[in-house]
């Protein structure tokens, strides 16, 4: 099991595209960023595409996904219907609204911003701030392919900036509709996120996709939160069977920093979510919250790595899987406490609903810890719904098929709960909902 | 009399916060004190000092036990030389039983004092007697030390152990929180048994209903870190008359 | 409970008391391994062309396979050239009677507290013993023979029962199953072999003590039990090795076979030199041990105590292939210094309502690193199966790491998996309480840590759990103030 075969070389139409795309990608003749995007190429060709031997994709087969062919996606324009059944927030939620990796300025509205807050598309932000943008590009993730081809190729994508003691307190949400197309696609869309000392966001990121065409999202977000900063960050993914998404989040926290983050990940063709956080500082803080819910043939799957590297931080990780026909799920989180993080207390859970012989839920909660001083632990379950749970609420005059949807409901729920925008938490809720078999039996009957 | 404890003018510091601030107090061999104040006086503070509890730092005077410098001593040499803290709030060892520790602590302090290993049978033999005295069940004997006991039993467990080891001074904090009045009784009366000329006792209460019981030669109130006044047992009576209410206006 | 604080301390003056030599002549192949070495450690054993021929295949297949390189263990590349592959007292033959053994071996065992004989304090436990790469003795031989039970060397069972080894070997760990069981397979000199017929119990401990003496070289065993329908068996193994500055490698293979109804208890304590306290020395452990559930209602149970080697990596792992079958893993791992253990189970559950069930406790002390790593898998057709792990890290100072790895794979609805870890410092207040009454610092320390590993303890032999009881002492000294 050598080093070599957990990667493959990438098929040669990337070289092809990367050749044929480079002049066309904003900020090209910008020296900085263009060398830039030819080393992160090359970088990209050098990793190579990760086979399931290595051991962060060993429950993920992508390579099968990123070996197709497939072209930079065009720009097409939604109705406004499409559009809007996603938002989230109130009359004053500020969006900037992303049609299959393009920026759709006719709908989004980031207008208004109060002083200290800079909010654009990434594509603006490389004609204002190109160095910036060339070093935040450049900085990011150097180990990881995904995250090179995406440096290479991005070409809209968000940069959001909060200066020192700003808050933003309507959300902003990021809306990405993936409509996909006849042929492959494929779009690498980036987010920046800087908050200064104690500025605070809310940020909510919607994915949507309802078509059947390959679209494959490789999304990198990359965010630093100075000392005391707060974000939110409330996140529901739904696609069709054609979405491939592979987003990453990678983070760093500085003392005092506070991150909560849900992710609904209900269900997609190829669902995956790469979370990696630094707490750098003292005293972080993170909450990461987690569904997902395949069905079908669908798959979910979940990384998170929280690297404890300074005292007295808190991380907390609570993710829960319902799964259902022949969907597969997966969840391999690492907690990281490094040498000198004492007095670290660290939590990790992950709670599984097996609901067919046919489906697969794969756990991998994992505890890496050099530092003494700690409180770490983890628990993982994998079951069918509770025969007691079933049992009482039969007992109490529900039918067998009711209870059982109550309860998934019920397991199902707690996580969209900690979701902190209302009105995504209750659009999350509807569409889970009809996840859950009988699921519109339980609104009928006026359970919920 | 002989004497046994010597506190003198003793200052402690907890996490940068002066706790103990100069207390002074004399135990002789024989002799019952009791030690009351309001809560965060500091009581169990002077009780973890004495038994070597770390995170205390002494920044000034001294303690002399049986005219050794105990602050010198680590927490097993205080033990060997026969002090013995029965603690306010006992700590749970899961999966070393109660009886298998009482056992190993007997002999590790009958090495450290040159003695010979008590033998098996006859530890059993003291050790149900002990059980009796106190009011423990042998089912709580079996189990792990203090591990899934009430907050009586724990105390009771305390006591069993102040019985076997058989100290020369004694102190109890607040051994009496929590007890249930036949509770509170049999401790009395395993305390009471194990009076003698060469046993002392310093017992941190904060109620009188413990004094009732365990009838003290000395009684000294501690308020804010200080002995603010020692008296006889019928100074015992005046504070659950009055309460602390007047040293607090004094330390103020 | 029998063992006292005070026969810890009789232990602890001096570290590890095994490190000693035993001067025999000992006939040792050169070094280097191609398969010319391997037709001669064959012949040397008069085996059968078969097997010469399936140590062949071993060997070749060994050849393009690589080191594993996933488990969390550091250390220099090994030269298998450098290695002796076998090693043995000089000796015309197999003694045939107890009281033609080597004196100087007989001593050594007298020394490391097993006296080769029949009686007194080994008395209930039969003994195969194993000196480099040879089996010297097996005591209660005839006595189990009269049950139809078969304890001896595998040397010799290759030759008394050919057919139970050729059916058997490698049906459980095949022979590229990975790089360290492959050149095992083809290297392997000597280990023990069980048979016990159908519905029979066997109404002692069986036991191997593995002692690794010359220089130079590695110990490679093969242990092979089968426990026809029916049966019981417990079994123990246990090591030592003399101090020396140079690595040795151990690259053992266990296969256990239990069939309807029969029952394996295999308990190791493994205290194979640990390198000294700067990490220099001690033996490389690489180790593959499983056992397949065959039959229905039948079970596997591992018990190990980890407390030696400079590198732990062994997995005793249990198919469950029989319906209703149980596989249990009970592990205490303690390390110490700059020892590495990387240690689990793997449960494969494959028939019906097969139950498993975990416990791992990981000690780790001085500048050590102790990982646990697992899988449970649930296979489609493991209806109403059941698996319960719990994970405990227990760490002893702020140099060292303890680490967790389990890996969930459940593929049947009406499966019930729960895993649950921990991982905490060795807490102040309990050490507090037991100095203030009386226990030294060190004692308090293996006294917590033997409560901490009292559920695994439990499910050793008696002569076992004084001894690992011990061991758990000595092997945490100096890793306190
Ligand atoms: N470990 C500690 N860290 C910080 N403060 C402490 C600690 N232990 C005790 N204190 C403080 O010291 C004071 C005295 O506490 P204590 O001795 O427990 O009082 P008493 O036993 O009389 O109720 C209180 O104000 C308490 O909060
Ligand atoms: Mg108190």
């Amino acid at each position: 099991m050598g080093a070599a075969t957990r990667r493959i070389d990438p098929p040669p139409f990337y070289g092809e595209l990367f050749a044929r795309e480079r002049t066309r990608l904003p900020g090209h003749g910008r020296a900085a960023l263009d060398r830039v995007r030819e080393e992160a190429f090359t970088r990209f060709l050098g990793l190579g595409l990760p086979t399931q031997k290595a051991e962060a994709w060993k429950y993920s087969p992508i390579t099968r996904l990123a070996n197709r062919e497939m072209a930079l996606a065009e720009p097409t324009v939604p109705g406004l219907e499409e559009v809007s059944a996603w938002f989230g927030g109130g009359p004053a939620t500020r969006r900037l609204i992303f049609v299959d990796g393009h920026l759709q300025p006719e709908f989004s509205h980031v207008g208004g911003l109060p002083a200290g807050v800079r909010v654009m598309g990434l594509a603006r932000a490389i004609e204002t701030i190109p160095e910036a943008v060339a070093e935040a590009l450049a900085g990011c993730d150097p180990e990881r392919a995904f995250s090179q081809l995406n440096a290479a190729l991005t070409r809209s994508g968000a940069w959001i900036e909060l200066a020192d003691g700003v808050a933003l307190e309507e959300p902003l949400q990021l809306l990405f509709l993936h409509r996909g197309g006849d042929s492959a696609v494929m779009t690498h869309p980036r987010i920046v996120i800087r908050l200064g000392r104690g500025a605070r966001l809310h940020l909510l990121e919607t994915h949507a996709g309802s078509g059947s065409g390959h679209c494959f999202v490789n999304l990198v977000g990359q965010a630093v939160l100075g000392d005391g900063a707060e974000l939110l960050c409330d996140r529901l993914q739904l696609g069709g069977s054609g979405l491939s998404l592979l987003a990453r989040g990678f983070l760093e926290m500085g003392a005092g920093a506070r991150l909560r983050a849900t992710t609904v990940a209900l269900g997609s063709g190829f669902l995956r979510n790469e979370i990696e956080l630094r707490l750098a500082g003292r005293e972080g803080e993170a909450i990461l919250s987690g569904l997902y819910m395949p069905r079908g043939e669908e798959h979910v799957d979940t990384l998170v790595r929280i690297h404890h590297e300074a005292e007295n931080c808190h991380s907390d990780q609570f993710y829960k899987g319902v799964v259902e026909d022949r969907a597969r799920a997966a969840f391999a989180g690492k907690i990281i406490v490094h040498r000198g993080a004492q007095k670290t207390n660290a939590y990790q859970a992950n709670n599984n609903l097996l609901l067919s012989d046919r489906a697969e839920v794969n756990s991998k909660p994992e505890l890496e810890i050099y530092a003494d001083d700690v409180k770490c632990s983890h628990g993982a379950t994998c079951g069918d719904l509770d025969p007691e749970a079933l049992f009482y609420l039969r007992a109490r005059g529900l039918a067998r098929e009711v209870a059982s949807s109550l309860l998934v409901y019920a397991f199902a729920n707690e996580v969209i709960e900690r979701m902190a925008d209302a009105r995504l938490q209750a659009l999350t809720r509807r569409a889970m909902l009809e996840r859950v078999p009988g699921g519109a039996a339980l609104e009928a009957e006026g359970l919920l | 009399m002989k004497n046994m404890l010597r506190i003198e003018e003793l200052r402690v510091t907890v996490e940068g916060k002066e706790i103990l601030k100069g207390v002074t107090l004399e135990v002789g061999a024989g002799e019952v004190h009791a030690v009351m104040g309001p809560n965060g006086s500091g009581k169990s503070t002077l009780a973890y000092v004495l038994a070597g509890r770390e995170g205390y730092e002494v920044t000034g005077g001294r303690v002399l036990f049986l005219g050794q410098d105990l602050l010198a001593m680590e927490p097993e040499e205080r033990a060997a030389a026969g002090l013995f803290l029965a603690m306010q709030y006992p700590v749970e060892i899961p999966g070393v039983s109660n009886m298998y520790f009482l056992r190993q602590a007997m002999n590790a302090v009958r090495k450290a004092r040159g003695e010979p290993e008590i033998a098996a049978g006859a530890f059993m033999k003291m050790l149900r007697e002990k059980a009796r005295l106190v009011g423990i069940r042998d089912e709580l004997l079996k189990r792990d030390v203090n591990t899934g006991f009430s907050g009586g039993e724990k105390k009771r467990n305390e006591i069993l152990q102040l019985a076997m080891l058989e100290p020369k001074l004694a102190v109890l904090d607040e051994t009496d929180s929590g007890l249930d009045i036949d509770a509170l009784k049999a401790v009395a009366e395993a305390v009471n048994s194990l009076r003698g000329p060469d046993r002392a006792f310093l017992v941190i209460t904060h109620y009188q209903r413990l004094l009732e019981h365990i009838e003290p030669d000395h009684v000294h109130v501690m308020v804010d870190g200080r002995i603010r006044r020692s008296g006889g047992k019928e100074l015992a009576l005046e504070l659950e008359r009055h309460g602390y209410e007047q040293f607090a206006a004094a330390a103020a | 409970m029998s063992s006292t604080i005070e026969t810890l301390k009789e232990h602890t003056s001096g570290e590890y008391k095994y490190g000693f030599m035993t001067a025999v002549e000992e006939e040792t192949t050169p070094p280097g391994l191609d398969e010319e070495v391997i037709r001669r450690i064959s012949a040397r054993k008069e085996e059968p062309e078969w097997l010469t021929e399936w140590r062949l295949a071993a060997y070749r297949r060994w050849r393009a396979m690589a080191e594993p390189d996933w488990q969390k263990v550091t250390y220099p590349p090994i030269d298998y050239q450098a290695i002796s592959y076998f090693a043995a007292p000089k000796q015309k033959e197999r003694p045939k009677s107890l009281d033609d053994i080597d004196p100087e071996i007989r001593r050594t065992y007298e020394k490391l507290g097993i006296p080769i004989r029949e009686q007194e304090i080994l008395a209930g436990v039969a003994v195969d013993y194993v000196f480099d790469s040879v089996s010297v003795a097996t005591t209660f031989k005839n006595k189990l023979a009269e049950l139809g039970i078969v304890f001896c060397s595998i040397s010799e069972a290759v030759r008394d029962h050919p057919e139970l080894v050729r059916e058997y070997l490698g049906s459980v760990v095949p022979q590229g199953d990975n790089f360290f069981a492959a050149l095992n397979s083809a290297v392997f000199t000597d280990g023990s072999f069980v048979y016990v017929p159908k519905g029979v119990r066997c109404p002692m401990e069986l036991s191997t003590y593995f002692r690794i003496n010359a220089a130079g070289t590695g110990q490679f065993e093969r242990t092979l039990i089968i426990a026809d329908e029916g049966s019981y068996v417990s079994y123990l193994e246990g090591c030592t090795a003399p101090m020396r500055d140079e690595n040795q490698l151990h690259a053992a293979v266990v296969e256990l076979i239990a069939l309807d109804d029969a029952e394996i208890k295999y308990s190791t304590v493994q205290n194979w030199y640990p390198g000294d306290r700067e990490g220099k020395g001690g033996i490389y452990n690489f180790v593959t041990k499983r056992g397949i559930c065959r039959g229905r209602r039948s079970k596997i149970s591992w018990t190990q105590v980890e407390t030696g080697s400079a590198i732990t990596w062994k997995y005793p792992s249990c198919i469950l292939q029989g319906d209703d079958s149980v596989g249990e893993f009970y592990s205490v791992a303690l390390t110490n210094n700059f020892q590495q253990a990387d240690t689990g189970t793997k449960m494969i559950h494959i028939g019906k309502r097969t139950r498993s069930r975990i416990v791992a406790k990981g000690i780790a002390a001085g500048r050590s690193d102790s990982t646990y790593r697992g899988l449970v898998r649930i296979l489609r057709g493991a209806t109403g199966a059941r698996n319960h792990t719990q994970c405990d890290s227990l760490l002893i100072g702020d140099r060292c790491g303890a680490h967790t790895v389990p890996y969930i794979e459940v593929r049947n609805r009406s499966a019930e998996v729960e895993h649950e870890a921990t991982t905490s410092k060795i807490s102040e207040d309990q050490l507090f309480y037991c100095r203030s009454r009386g226990f030294p610092e060190e004692d308090a320390v293996a006294l917590i840590v033997n409560g901490f590993c009292r559920e695994v303890m439990e499910e050793l032999p008696m002569e076992f759990a004084v001894e690992a009881r011990k061991l758990l002492g000595i092997s945490l000294e100096g890793s306190v103030g």
